[in-house]
């Protein structure tokens, strides 16, 4: 899980940049967009192997525990999203890093 | 900053607050995600975009107004316990369809647990993180934690206690486990010094906590109990 633990490295967590910001919200702008998209999930229909709410809640804690023990909520929850996901060959590595790439650069531009 | 700027800067209360001018990992990974999903067709961008509006607009005002209603109104009070869809829906909230397009995954069945002199209620989901969240809005944080769902249906007066409720020992505590198909939430009993007062000030006093069951509404407070959430102490392997 390469991406992700550059990601944890990097350590651009809500706490951090809000109190470096003097941004008062109590969580980050995308928590909602987490929220819809666990939401979407929970109701997607579709062949792809696409864990359903009580496994993905269910390795949502374990590896907040475990491997994103470090990191805040919801950051955890939306970095362990992405390891089940990843995990599952639902999105693979690869696609994954070059998606933020572009990502990044678009919101940068 | 021109002058014209300067002179309503002091005016914070009716401004949009600042935001982070940095663009966090998270940020992108979770844009990242979200397209990949939609580009596989996993959910629609029109489906992400409604089950998140649904998300934004959500909270406890629509609960704390129904309890208000039933300690003001007994046949209220008498809908909402045998009842609790229809009741729900005369203070705004459609179990049936709270999205407006299909229903998130906190359905199917509500049910209202009325605090009695010698019962008190909470609620838990031991197996994940259930929710009454078309009323209630989104769980806080602590509810979601394995330490909470583990010790709450072992140790209910340790728990509560660590919110700041000491229940007396003639109370009984009933713990209630919500499960994907049955939802809950608690009624609790209208505390004293609260005579005189009408629906909206009487909402005011019935905060989320108290309506998970691990505070009791009182007059003069209006907010949740912050607790600091901690990490399990046996995490899973």
């Amino acid at each position: 899980m390469a991406p992700l633990q550059d990601i944890v490295e990097r350590n651009q967590v809500w706490p951090r940049m809000a109190a470096k910001y003097g941004v008062s919200n109590p969580v980050p702008p995308w928590k909602t967009s987490l929220d819809g998209m666990c939401d979407a999930l929970d109701h997607a229909v579709c062949d792809a192997n696409i864990p359903d709410l009580k496994d993905r809640r269910d390795e949502e804690d374990s590896l907040t525990a475990t491997v994103y023990a470090d990191l805040p909520y919801p950051e955890n929850q939306l970095v362990a999203l992405a390891h089940s996901l990843l995990t599952r060959g639902v999105i693979d590595e690869t696609e994954l890093r070059e998606r933020l790439a572009s990502v990044r650069a678009r919101l940068e531009a | 900053m021109t002058d014209h700027d300067h002179d309503h800067d002091h005016d914070h209360a009716r401004t949009v607050a600042p935001m982070v001018d940095e663009i966090t990992d998270f940020e992108v990974l979770e844009i990242a995600l979200r397209e990949l999903c939609i580009e596989k067709g996993i959910f629609s961008a029109d489906e992400h975009r409604r089950f998140t509006e649904f998300a934004e607009q959500i909270g406890p005002a629509p609960a704390a107004h129904l309890v208000a209603r039933a300690w003001l109104d007994p046949d209220f009070k008498e809908l909402a316990l045998a009842e609790p869809m229809t009741a729900s829906r005369e203070v705004g909230v459609d179990w049936l369809e709270p999205t407006g397009f299909g229903t998130p995954s906190d359905f199917t069945a509500f049910e209202i647990l009325e605090d009695t002199p010698t019962l008190h209620n909470v609620i838990v989901c031991a197996l994940c993180s259930c929710y009454p969240r078309p009323i209630l809005g989104n769980s806080p944080e602590w509810y979601r934690t394995p330490n909470y769902r583990r010790r709450m249906v072992r140790w209910p007066r340790q728990v509560l206690s660590e919110f700041g409720l000491e229940l007396p020992e003639g109370v009984a505590v009933r713990v209630q486990d919500s499960n994907q198909k049955h939802r809950f939430m608690v009624m609790p009993m209208r505390p004293e010094g609260t005579n005189g007062w009408d629906e909206d000030r009487l909402a005011e006093i019935i905060t989320r906590d108290c309506l998970i069951g691990v505070a009791l509404p009182k007059p003069g407070r209006t907010a949740n109990v912050i607790t600091d959430t901690r990490p399990a102490v046996h995490p899973v392997d």
